[in-house]
């Protein structure tokens, strides 16, 4: 790439020819329509949510003039705002490092030889596969206080006493529905980051083990001083893209307590879809909390590739 | 490169003109064709019963009466009806005809015509519900169909329980309860988890002389008489006669766990009478219905819902096609079909005159409808319904009070 453009400088020092208007717009023919993408599906939204935080609008969407700030000083004084930032944080953080670790060990068992192998890894992608939505309804179904079928085993295995009971109404209570939404997350998490870290691994050259073992390094030095700093590129980009996931992660929350008791379940994608019902300003005012905190997420996410390419130099 | 780019070209070329040739060769609709599309709630517990069925029949008898117009229906999950046609709303997105629940809002925006507009003989809906479906004076909202609440209870387990009849006072009831509980079962079922929650609500708040309402239609949703009431339902739940965190349980899924006959006790509506047949668990001589608890007796008013028809301006053409169209849907048969269907009772004076010939057995909800306790009318109830749904369950608890308070502002504070 370098090469070419040193090229085409040699090429119009050479021939000094002036450059037109028209030659120099020509560029655009080939950027524009991409250009023109993320204008329209990128940046324009962003702009609409951002001037909407700042509207008074009714419930069926008539503006009703500008808010100011008002819609964020709402959206403040939300008793259950804090609540559910801290518990926005805590459901990200459980998940990621929960999906994390669970897939190290997966892509490690995955990347061995054993009879099966293909069919194993082709049943990962189950869950992967299937419509979170899905994976939801099933999870609350089997959870049902009454006959869940999770309940139903749990009974047979004389774990639990009653059913109609609060010990078997798993979803009823916010602590342990969130366990529970937070084991669902992590179940539908964890093939994309085994198949992330796999191909990580698969990339590792052959010889630096080699040199390892002929150096004498048992096997948990090799996997701490070779395979984990070495899988450190994929580890991070699959950590990151898992973290934005769960932030914005719906579906699971929606179908197993719709964020209830209350919203005591829920966390600021959920919160930000009910306010939506009523008070779209102030549902916007969330938009832009939570797209500053992806924007976070993502230049953290930058910096990390930055990091990749020293780490790889 | 060059060539690939020609071929590329080429391919383009050829893509556009056989996107053309499809178009040529589609049918194309005529001018003078008008499409309704008509957004309805789905009543139905599964494909079988589905309402889209019920009104696709209508959509093709209207079509083949007037050619010109089609009708298009959309049905969404009676849990998801208010959140979508609200969601239309918002994007201007809106449909020609709904039914379902209607909110006076819409009225008050100038989005609806008028029923005199609309109908023929605006005189043959049941003027029990005139006022419901009104805003400014003005009629916006069709009575569709109607129902009214009764307590229904399992006879079968009150004889295992030894009760010899149904609970006249809440502190009967919560004995009751007990007592069933003692065999393994659900006491009370109390849904106060978001699909119905304002109405289990309301039943209470009656049955202590309270509501969201006084008689001159201020709010009154954190009175003393609805904070003893919901004192009582939280002793009721914390001594174990409910289904467990009552906040997050929906009504469908406790009436067909009474339909299995796992409930001894709860408020129901008409539409629990196929569920019943369906599942096949109790017979006839199983269960009952009775006027609902109150406090100190069984309250002599019941609660009357009322779901509607109302029709959308859009861009004001197609009065005449939304105006045949609904009057060919209020006919008699088709009121008749929908009720016994689902059990519901006619939006009509003439259905329901011809509806009580047919199905005697309901005839006693028939009668109560008139005098029946009915929601708020006014353009704040969209969001004291939405609130009260989304966080009454929490009112089960240490601090009923501050629950109601929070819904009581959202009241005062309007649209």
């Amino acid at each position: 790439m370098s090469v070419s453009i040193a090229e085409d400088g040699a090429v119009a020092r050479t021939r000094r020819r002036p450059i037109t208007i028209a030659a120099r717009l020509a560029p655009l023919i080939w950027v524009g329509p991409a250009l023109a993408l993320i204008i329209v599906v990128v940046l324009w939204p962003v702009v609409i949510m951002v001037h909407t935080a700042f509207q008074h609008i009714s419930p069926d969407g008539f503006i009703l003039g500008s808010a100011g700030w008002k819609n964020f000083v709402y959206l403040w004084q939300e008793p259950d705002l804090v609540p559910i930032l801290l518990r926005t944080v805590i459901w990200v953080a459980t998940i990621v490092i929960g999906t994390m670790s669970i897939s190290l060990v997966m892509a490690q068992l995955f990347n061995q030889k054993f009879p099966g192998r293909r069919a194993a890894r082709w049943a990962l992608i189950a869950p992967w596969a299937a419509s979170v939505m899905m994976t939801a309804i099933v999870f609350r179904w089997g959870l049902n206080a009454n006959n869940g079928v999770i309940n139903i085993m749990l009974h047979d295995l004389g774990l639990l006493k009653s059913f109609n009971s609060d010990a078997s109404d798993w979803l009823g209570t916010p602590t342990s529905a969130m366990v529970w939404m937070i084991i669902v997350a992590i179940f539908v998490s964890i093939p994309f980051s085994t198949y992330a870290l796999l191909a990580g691994l698969q990339a590792i050259p052959t010889d630096v083990y080699e040199a390892a073992r002929v150096d004498g390094a048992g096997a948990w030095r090799t996997y701490v001083s070779i395979t984990l700093p070495l899988l450190r590129p994929a580890f991070i980009v699959a950590l990151l893209i898992n973290m934005m996931n769960v932030f914005n992660s719906f579906p699971i929350i929606w179908e197993m307590t719709r964020g209830g008791p209350g919203h005591q379940t829920s966390t600021t994608t959920t919160f930000m879809y009910q306010l939506k019902q009523s008070y779209i300003g102030e549902s916007a005012a969330m938009s832009v909390v939570n797209f500053g905190l992806v924007i976070l997420i993502v230049i953290v996410y930058l910096r990390a590739t930055v990091w990749n390419k020293e780490a790889a130099s | 490169m060059r060539t690939s780019c020609r071929h590329l070209a080429l391919a383009g070329v050829s893509a556009v003109v056989a996107f053309g040739l499809a178009a040529v060769s589609a049918p194309v609709a005529r001018a003078a064709d008008t499409t309704l599309s008509v957004v309805v709630a789905d009543y139905g517990t599964g494909p079988a019963d589905a309402s889209l069925k019920y009104w696709q029949t209508i959509a093709d008898d209207f079509h083949a009466a007037n050619p010109t117009i089609t009708v298009k229906i959309q049905s969404i999950n009676w849990n998801d009806f208010d959140t979508k046609v609200q969601t239309m709303v918002q994007n201007r997105q809106y449909p020609d005809i709904t039914e379902g629940d209607y909110f006076s809002n819409y009225a008050q925006e100038g989005l609806l015509y008028k029923v005199s507009d609309v109908m023929t003989d605006p005189s043959n809906l049941m003027p029990a519900f005139t006022k419901l479906g009104s805003y400014g004076g003005v009629q916006y909202g069709m009575p569709f169909t109607t129902s009214s609440r009764a307590f229904f209870y399992n006879k079968k387990l009150f004889a295992q329980a030894g009760i010899a009849a149904p609970p006249t006072t809440w502190d009967e009831l919560m004995t009751d309860a007990g007592k069933i509980t003692a065999l393994g079962k659900i006491g009370y079922g109390m849904p106060l988890g978001p699909e119905e929650a304002q109405a289990e609500t309301l039943l209470w708040f009656l049955g202590n002389d309270g509501g969201y309402q006084d008689a001159d239609g201020k709010y009154t949703i954190n009175s003393p008489q609805n904070v003893e009431t919901m004192e009582f339902m939280t002793k009721l739940v914390k001594a174990g006669d409910t289904e467990p965190n009552p906040g997050t349980k929906n009504r469908a899924e406790l009436l067909e766990q009474f339909a299995q006959g796992d409930v001894g006790m709860m408020n129901g509506i008409t539409t629990l009478l196929p569920i019943i047949k369906t599942a096949n668990k109790l017979t006839d001589a199983d269960w009952g219905t009775t006027a609902i608890t109150g406090k100190t007796g069984p309250i002599s008013k019941t609660l009357g819902v009322c779901d509607f028809m109302a029709a959308f301006k859009g861009d004001g053409t197609k009065l005449d096609a939304i105006k045949k169209f609904i009057d060919f849907t209020y006919q008699d048969k088709y009121q008749i079909a929908f009720d016994q269907e689902y059990n519901l009772l006619p939006g009509t004076v003439s259905g329901a005159a011809a509806f009580s010939k047919i199905d005697p057995a309901l005839a006693p909800f028939m009668t109560a409808l008139p005098n029946a306790v009915q929601y708020p009318a006014d353009t704040a109830w969209a969001q004291v319904k939405t609130q009260i749904q989304q966080i009454i369950g929490t009112a089960i608890g240490p601090d009923p009070k501050s629950v109601l308070d929070t819904i009581q502002q959202t009241a005062l504070k309007g649209s």
